[in-house]
């Protein structure tokens, strides 16, 4: 039965003396208290996300005028690579070992040893691929795929991606590192690419680590150790035969 | 027309050829060595550097296989540089694709490859009957049974009793065949896939297991 003068729904008509109304309607202004904090503590999450141990960098601006700075010193680039591949149904992560070589302008050489040979090598405009002793070479503008793998592996090893407007940028720091989280924009790279995060050391700018974790959480992780700067490479060594 | 007779002969003499192969076949009431399944049931993951040729595409990676459950496999193909090319799931006998990037998502090509993936896992072997038989030079106990429209021949070497080989065939034509070499403690550390009818070749090089 609902009363003449009353609005309330009809759910709370069974309610009828003024014990029971002040008590309901302390019990909305509770939930709807309980609604907005967890409204807010949700879009917090959602929109801030920041990593643990990290806090959002201030002046955005110097850290990209400084990135690039460094990045501008670096004529050459050597190092080994440990890669990472995380599968959340299997028990063990699948582990690959190289080494990479890198020289201005656009010239990679990204080598896997261990567990197994496979060489992937970009000269300008040209990307060779050597496997089971078998030398493949294509032209990079000829496939849109090799070219967003170049770009994609020279702005890595570089740290030019935070310039690259097919992605969107956010910038983390803690005492150690920055930590550069790009999502890409486009619809093609979003259905295997959630985001990429680059793992930059405050001491000389060098990226230590990138991870990139695809839609479904499996990620990629790539740790760069004993690099060795503006050590002369021959140009030899970005040819394969 | 010569010609004509010419190709002909040779067809004749090409399928002659195939048919030959399972002709000399001889029937045997039981069988001498038992066909055990390739993983086995040991729940492990095992990792294969893999290159996959299809109408002269090569598509090289990395693929792994783990046991979930005792009929339950994943199959997850990935780039050396960790980009997942396609992910299948095998329990029992249905088949669920949890994943795939464009280049592998035409459905006649994922039926070939989810075919080729299943007679590996061998889920269904328990479920089948099977007819045997031995080669003129009693080099193999080989194990013959129904897989559709197909005939499954299981070649076991006599003297290490390892499963070397495993042809599909319609109508005594050998349709794949599926080559397992350079065993390692049980497991074959190389398998290759060569399609007869259609150009597709797989090759798998066990990395780890």
């Amino acid at each position: 039965m609902l009363k003449s003068n009353s609005n309330r729904p009809i759910f709370d008509s069974a309610q009828t003396d003024d014990k029971s109304d002040r008590h309901t309607e302390r019990s909305r202004s509770v939930s709807l208290f309980l609604t907005t904090v967890l409204v807010l503590m949700l879009t917090t999450f959602a929109f801030a996300q920041v990593p643990a141990g990290y806090k959002p960098v201030k002046d955005t601006t110097a850290f990209k005028q400084k990135m690039e700075a460094q990045s501008k010193l670096v004529s050459t680039l050597e190092s080994d690579f440990t890669q990472e591949k995380y599968l959340s149904v299997m028990s063990e992560k699948i582990i690959s070992k190289g080494h990479f070589h890198f020289k201005k302008v656009n010239m990679l050489r990204w080598e896997y040893n261990d567990p197994y040979k496979y060489l992937i090598a970009i000269n300008k405009d040209k990307m060779y691929i050597k496997d089971n002793g078998k030398v493949s070479k294509y032209d990079i503008n000829s496939n849109k795929m090799f070219k967003s793998i170049n770009e994609m592996m020279v702005n890595t090893v570089q740290g030019n991606l935070l310039n690259n407007k097919d992605y969107k940028a956010k910038f983390y720091e803690n005492d150690k590192f920055y930590l550069l989280e790009l999502s890409p924009l486009q619809k093609g790279a979003k259905d295997f690419l959630k985001v990429i995060q680059l793992y930059i050391n405050k001491v000389d700018y060098a990226v230590d680590k990138v991870k990139m974790i695809e839609p479904s959480d499996d990620y990629t992780s790539i740790d760069f150790t004993n690099r060795k700067t503006n050590q002369p490479i021959a140009d030899e060594k970005f040819i394969i035969k | 027309m010569k010609n004509l007779l010419l190709s002909s002969f040779i067809a004749i003499l090409f399928s002659a050829c195939h048919f030959g192969h399972y002709s000399r076949l001889t029937k045997t009431p039981t069988e001498s060595i038992s066909l055990k399944p390739i993983f086995g049931d040991n729940f492990n993951s095992f990792l294969f550097k893999t290159n996959i040729t299809v109408y002269g595409k090569d598509y090289s990676g990395l693929l792994v296989t783990k046991q979930m459950s005792p009929q339950d496999y994943r199959v997850i193909f990935t780039t050396e540089l960790g980009m997942k090319l396609f992910d299948f799931e095998f329990k029992d006998t249905a088949f669920t694709l949890h994943y795939c990037v464009p280049q592998f998502n035409k459905p006649k090509l994922l039926k070939v490859i989810q075919k080729d993936i299943e007679t590996l896992l061998m889920n269904d072997l328990k479920k089948k009957a099977f007819e045997y038989f031995s080669d003129s030079k009693v080099l193999y106990s080989i194990h013959k049974t129904k897989n559709g429209k197909l005939d499954n021949y299981y070649f076991i070497e006599k003297s290490s009793a390892h499963l070397v080989k495993i042809e599909h065939a319609k109508k005594r034509r050998k349709k794949t065949t599926f080559t397992l070499s350079n065993y390692q403690t049980d497991f074959p550390g190389n398998i290759l896939i060569q399609h007869h009818d259609i150009k597709l070749k797989i090759e798998l090089n066990l990395l780890k297991k």
